[in-house]
């Protein structure tokens, strides 16, 4: 008998995992994959918590402004190299190379430096995969249109066989290969170099911390959070260096999610990855027990509660027919807004809105009930309904919040 | 046939998200290979058209199923790519090894004739692999690289000492590595179960079949499979549980025996138990001895690909924190690189090697900063290799419990 089950293992099911084992709880995680973090930029977004608050039936208007600053002052406590405030936010640089805003940052892709310099050189590591130098670089002129901006190409002899052989090389094959100990060294190289020929290029430049305040070096398929080789390499730089955000598989996301898993594990929780729940069994308001496709056969786990954290329509945690939605696991009632869809691509999408709806412990609810429908069952991240992370930004925030309050409370 | 509708499904399943191939331990470190998703999914649209893509590709797929485990989508990668693989073996195509390397499969797909080789004399066998001269001729002539750990033989195993008679029994599947290499792991799993009350039946069993389908010999290891369950059906019947204590062996007989038109194929995948995951339900269900002794052991732990691939989580993990003293840590750093032979393999020596780094980088370090004494895991390739690796001993989980029942 657990603890506590938590079915997903995103961010929201891992933070619940981590909080609840914390606390001393003995936690299973039960996951189909390895989650949607290898897709995501790594990034959290927060968005207008004083607006969002007020909306009506909007996630944080039920948690609380407290327990959404609980989700990031923890999110921050358990990994220290997100850096961020409060209500403040960063920018980051999108794949395409435009400044976006965000709350919670990895050590690195701050691109706030850029918006005072006056040469920017953009490194092009050969042959990266969804990687537009070109693009990136008209991109740059016209948001950063003081500075200068020059591709720097780079090439990792490492790579070179991949090249010739026709292998792809994702921006997540380089960032693995700058936190080996032959490639931690290399990148050491090639930035004293290029920090070298830009120290003698730049015409009267005097001491390299002059330099230092008006060029940076944008760095794509780097990722130095967590690495604490990769965090002394880059100190010793003379120069800014920002990170960029990455299309899936994406390197901040995926090391995110090694970190999360680290985490949860050295507390003890145990992770199982690679099936999903087949059954769940009830009595009365009670959920009891789930049952897992195992190979061969099925397997049963007990627990005294139980997390729903399966994500929404992306996720797997809603299943969508032409007609209708269900939620795929235990069938809690959603939901589903009359009209699904807007004509208007980019604009306010009402199914991003579906989910299931809860009360302000997270336990569900039946539509027009406030009695929860289980008193030991609680809902998180994407699968919760009343938000569109698109339009409000606050796919970090609520999965924090809530992942983090559903451990709290287990 | 249903398989060909079954793929199509599979197909429209993958959403191109590339997660499986962005952690694939073998496309990471090895540039002749694409990686799953493009071996996979992606060239099986073609093969559906008739058109193959190079065969050497598939080669390189080390089976260890990290993409199955990977794919938010559910997809059978490895699926896909070992039927190609068969696939090409049938057609007419070559297969792209050369002589030496088919002759080379040929050998290390027989894990159970190498094995009663082997033990004839354990200890000449040893003596021979042992000599450098004699390894640098059998990497020429056999393609096997004179690095690799091969383990060492030992007496066979043979269920020996006084058999509990009892009407709680068990069939005890050792596996070729416990049966030739490791008997006394065999021994130790024996041990256990009967001081848990259990009567062992221990029928004469032969390789289960994985080292001939990981070196090609998909339809010689379904032969095997199929002698197996001619010897399991009639305790299958009977409603006996199947243990197993080597993890490959455990998965081909929950995933692929149930798929064989064969008696008995339809109770294996329900029958079948990892050891840790048959006492950790006897634990659940009140039954499990507990009057352990106080073990002060701290334990790194890896869990072989085969067990992820089971989807039970990690029971011995569970069990053995039962163990009063017992410390024990996940070190979740990735796959061992051996992949049961495929590291063993001239070519492929080096890239096991580097699959398997970060696992013994990790190893290395949890002993140098003193966070665990030594390591374990089930799969006996996994010991082999982390030893091999790291330098650091690795055995069996069971030897804890032999240790807290002081047996």
């Amino acid at each position: 008998m657990w603890d506590g089950i938590v079915i997903g293992g995103g961010l929201s099911g891992l933070i619940a995992g981590i909080r609840a084992s914390e606390k001393g709880k003995r936690m299973l995680v039960i996951s189909e994959g390895v989650g949607s973090l290898t897709y995501s930029s790594g990034v959290m977004d927060f968005g207008d918590v004083e607006r969002l608050k007020e909306e009506k039936n909007h996630p944080y208007a039920l948690m609380g402004e407290t327990v959404v600053r609980a989700g990031m002052e923890y999110f921050q406590r358990l990994f220290p190299d997100y850096q961020g405030a409060w209500q403040n936010s960063q920018q980051v640089l999108t794949p395409l190379g435009s400044p976006r805003e965000a709350d919670l940052v990895p050590t690195g892709l701050n691109a706030g430096v850029l918006q005072k310099a006056k040469e920017i050189v953009l490194i092009a590591p050969e042959g990266m995969k969804d990687f537009f130098p070109e693009v990136i670089k008209a991109k740059l002129e016209r948001v950063y249109s003081k500075a200068k901006i020059e591709i720097y190409p780079v090439a990792v002899e490492a790579f070179d066989i991949w090249r010739n052989s026709g292998k792809l090389i994702t921006g997540m094959d380089y960032a693995k290969y700058w936190r080996s100990d032959q490639g931690a060294v290399n990148l050491k190289n090639i930035l004293g170099k290029l920090t070298e020929e830009m120290a003698c290029s730049s015409s009267g430049a005097t001491s390299g911390e002059k330099q230092g305040e008006k060029s940076a070096i944008i760095f794509p398929g780097l990722a130095a959070c967590f690495s604490n080789v990769l965090k002394g390499v880059l100190e010793e730089v003379p120069l800014p260096i920002v990170e960029m955000t990455a299309f899936p598989p994406s390197a901040s996301g995926q090391f995110l999610y090694e970190a999360l898993k680290q985490k949860f594990k050295a507390l003890g929780g145990e992770l199982l990855v690679g099936t999903g729940v087949k059954k769940v069994e009830f009595q009365g308001k009670r959920c009891h027990t789930v049952i897992v496709k195992s190979k061969g056969k099925d397997v049963t786990f007990s627990a005294q509660s139980f997390i729903l954290a399966t994500g929404g329509i992306f996720g797997g945690g809603i299943q969508v027919g032409p007609k209708d939605a269900n939620e795929s696991v235990m069938g809690l009632p959603l939901y589903v807004p009359a009209q699904w869809t807007n004509s208007e691509f980019l604009g306010e999408q009402p199914y991003a809105k579906m989910g299931v709806e809860v009360d302000p412990e997270l336990r569900p609810l039946a539509a027009g009930n406030q009695e929860p429908l289980f008193d030991n069952v609680r809902i998180v991240g994407r699968l919760l309904a009343h938000w569109d992370p698109w339009l409000d930004h606050c796919g970090g925030g609520v999965s924090l919040a809530s992942g983090w309050l559903a451990g709290e409370i287990l | 046939m249903d398989l060909k509708q079954d793929n199509v499904k599979n197909l429209d399943a993958c959403i191109k998200c590339s997660a499986c191939t962005a952690l694939c331990p073998v496309a990471a470190v090895n540039p002749l290979f694409p990686g799953p998703k493009s071996v996979g999914p992606d060239a099986e649209r073609f093969r559906l058209e008739g058109i193959e893509m190079d065969i050497k590709c598939l080669n390189y797929c080390s089976n260890c199923k990290t993409c199955e485990v990977t794919c938010p989508s559910g997809v059978r990668i490895t699926s896909m790519i070992l039927g190609a693989r068969e696939r090409a073996k049938q057609s007419k195509h070559s297969d792209g090894k050369t002589l030496q390397h088919r002759f080379r499969d040929l050998v290390l797909g027989r894990a159970e004739y190498l094995g009663r080789l082997g033990t004839i004399w354990p200890s000449m066998t040893n003596t021979v692999l042992s000599i450098s001269l004699m390894r640098v001729l059998m990497e020429q002539i056999l393609g096997l690289s004179r690095h690799a750990p091969l383990p060492s033989y030992h007496t066979k195993f043979k269920p020996q000492g006084s058999f509990v008679q009892s009407d709680k029994q068990v069939v005890y599947f050792p596996g070729c590595f416990a049966k030739y290499n490791d008997a006394q792991t065999a021994q130790a799993v024996v041990k256990v179960l009967e001081h848990n009350g259990y009567q062992v039946i221990v029928p004469n069993f032969h390789c289960c079949g994985v080292p001939l389908q990981a070196n090609g010999y998909f339809s010689r290891g379904r032969e095997n499979a199929k002698k197996n369950l001619a010897l399991m059906e009639p305790y299958l019947k009977a409603g006996l549980p199947v243990i197993t204590s080597c993890t490959s062996c455990g998965l081909a007989l929950k995933e692929e025996y149930p798929e064989l038109a064969a008696a008995g194929a339809e109770y294996i995948g329900q029958q079948t138990y990892d050891l840790f995951e048959f006492l950790w339900e006897l634990h659940e269900r009140g039954e499990l001895r507990e009057d352990f002794q106080s073990v002060p052991v701290s334990l790194g732990y890896h869990a072989p690909c085969h067990l992820k691939t089971q989807g039970i989580g990690t029971p011995s993990v569970r069990l053995l924190r039962l163990i009063p003293g017992v410390q024990i840590q996940d070190l979740d750093a990735g796959c061992c690189g051996l992949s049961g032979s495929y590291g063993f393999k001239e070519e492929k020596y080096d890239i096991a090697m580097q699959i398997g780094k970060p696992l013994y980088q990790s190893v290395q370090q949890g002993v140098a900063e003193g966070r665990f004494q030594t390591m374990t895991t089930e799969c006996g390739g996994c010991q082999v290799q982390i030893q091999h690796g790291s330098g650091v001993k690795t055995e069996h989980p069971v030897w804890y419990l032999i240790r807290a029942y002081d047996l």
